[in-house]
């Protein structure tokens, strides 16, 4: 089967439940899904077994587009299938896919703790990578966190 | 433990590891023997890389990236460099391609051997661990000499590679090549008919096809178990349609059959650098690339020795990337083991676990340098070892 075909595929189950829908670049189809309507989505998705998902990207426009992006990446041969979420930076929830993939537990995780998107429902709410003593609250994947500089790290230009 | 109060009991293993030399902490819930929940907790090693690679140019975060894995190096590198030239409208010429595709693949060579050697120690077959290494070397010897390091070879630069392959490296990777074939035919059979070693592989772990695909897995275990995922034949980037490799698949879906999926694709691995290496392309090693990289997304994807390594890289115009983010293999196969592990004797995690190749860092240097004048056959002094070793490796 033909990465285009699949794609149809692909369009065919979930088409009707997505909005607007785009070719970034050939073998891809991204549709923007509410998130609302998530569930429905990988449901279709999985029952249909298309594809498995690959990764949860999350994305930060920046303060002043202010939204956050959640892109479910399915992928099947050379197709990739991506679902994109838009959400407000300010109270950013979609709902848990743990339920239909369980294993998607790990990227929720991730998800969670660098972007401050929550997963609704997610089984293991805990830190995956950041470490326990890191401050509640502060997301390091988006815009506004500014990599702090050590306070003992010299100068440009002074070390030896 | 019967009766109606059953408590529930929680193994934890790790962050520090007699089995796997790498950080990560594991809680297995166990009934008796059995597993009946998993979780893990990552994080010991973690660098922010993607956040990194926003706070720094193109050209840069190419060089930070390649540090994302001290064993895919190369993988990590040429991802991002695919990426980044489709989103430039720029592409490397066919020399370049041909180069990164033989690092590609001696880079899984020298993955699988050394997973062969750390599950054969995991099984309790050192001698096999120690051939396996010991062998191994062979294509550290050819990345050191190709490139000038066994890690993290920096080869790739935007827009093409760094170094050319000549006539006298070609021959040296060619006559290496033939010794390891020798060698996996040793291996091949070492794990398909050693009564003890089959005795801790096979029937372990065993992944169904169905659950396989459920799982989401990838790489050598989910082709182990008979699933067809292999993005070199599935997508094929650089120049893996001209010089295809073959998807090397088995059906048993347990351990053994990982063992057998790996070293089935060395061979194909070396098929296919002898192939690249007889008809490298002529041509130039790279082109110019822009500073400033046009808006845009893109999702780069190609298959490294664990598995399809994913990157959605975006861009918004400027110098730096906007975003990187990086799946890499192992993170998706963990999924398949705290899901799939469920049910299985806690005595077999270790395997499992060590089945799916996770990825560790190996940044020791205990090569010994063949040196000007030297021969190779005096030991080396006591100085010249402590240059080539790191501390903890001092004879």
């Amino acid at each position: 089967m033909t990465t285009e075909t699949l794609l149809e595929e692909a369009v065919q189950l979930i088409g009707d439940k997505a909005g607007g829908q785009s070719v970034p670049e050939p073998g891809r189809i991204d549709l923007t899904v509410e998130p609302a309507r998530l569930l429905e989505c990988v449901n279709a998705l999985t029952t249909a077994h298309w594809g498995y998902l690959s990764a949860i990207t999350g994305l930060d426009l920046g303060p002043q587009d202010g939204h956050l992006e959640a892109l479910y990446h399915f992928c099947q041969k050379a197709a990739v299938l991506t679902l994109r979420v838009s959400l407000p930076r300010d109270g950013a929830v979609v709902p848990s896919v743990c339920g239909l993939i369980p294993s998607a537990t790990l990227f929720e995780r991730e998800l969670m703790e660098m972007f401050g998107i929550v997963c609704e429902g997610t089984p293991d709410p805990r830190r995956l990578f950041l470490s326990d003593d890191w401050p509640q609250g502060v997301y390091p994947l988006r815009k506004d966190f500014i990599v702090p500089v050590p306070a003992n790290r010299p100068e440009k230009g002074t070390a030896e | 433990m019967t009766g109606p109060h059953v408590e529930k009991f929680i193994v934890p293993i790790g962050p520090q590891h007699p089995a796997l030399k790498e950080p990560a902490h594991f809680e297995f819930s166990v009934d008796g023997e059995t597993v009946t929940s998993a979780s893990v907790r990552f994080g010991y090693v973690h660098r922010g890389l993607e956040k990194g690679a926003e706070n720094r140019n193109w050209a840069q975060a190419l060089y930070l990236l390649e540090r994302v894995c001290g064993i895919c190096s190369h993988a990590h590198s040429t991802v991002y460099a695919l990426g980044v030239e489709r989103l430039a409208g720029v592409s490397a010429p066919p020399r370049a391609q041909a180069i990164r595709q033989i690092l590609l693949e001696l880079e899984r060579i020298h993955s699988h051997m050394l997973w062969v050697g750390v599950a054969a120690h995991e099984a309790g077959y050192d001698t096999l661990f120690m051939y396996s290494w010991r062998d191994r070397e062979t294509v550290m010897d050819i990345l050191e000499s190709f490139t000038g390091n066994r890690v993290n070879y920096s080869a790739n630069v935007l827009g093409g590679v760094k170094y050319d392959l000549g006539p006298a490296q070609a021959d040296s990777i060619l006559s290496g090549l033939d010794y390891l074939e020798k060698r996996l035919h040793y291996y091949l059979n070492v794990v398909n008919n050693d009564e003890s070693f089959l005795g801790r592989t096979r029937g372990v772990g065993t992944m169904t096809t169905e659950e396989a695909e459920n799982l989401g897995a990838i790489g050598p275990v989910v082709r182990a178990s008979g699933v067809h995922r292999d993005l070199r034949v599935d997508a094929p980037y650089l120049m893996y349609a001209d010089f295809p490799v073959t998807m090397i698949t088995a059906t048993a879906g347990d351990l053994q059959a990982r063992f057998v999926v790996r070293i089935q694709e060395l061979f194909e691995s070396t098929r296919n650098i002898r192939a690249l290496v007889e008809h490298l392309p002529e041509g130039e090693l790279s082109v110019r690339f822009p500073r400033k990289v046009r808006a845009g997304e893109t999702v780069s994807r190609i298959e490294a020795p664990r598995g399809g390594l994913f990157y959605f890289i975006k861009s918004d115009g400027s110098e730096n990337p906007f975003r990187v983010k990086v799946r890499t293999p192992s993170l998706r196969n963990f999924m398949s083991v705290i899901v799939g592990v469920v049910g299985h004797q806690l005595a077999d995690v270790p395997m499992i676990l060590a089945g799916i190749d996770p990825c560790f860092s190996c940044n020791d240097r205990t090569v010994i340098v063949h040196r000007e004048g030297s021969d190779g056959s005096a030991p080396p002094s006591e100085s010249d070892s402590r240059k080539d070793s790191s501390s903890w490796s001092k004879p």
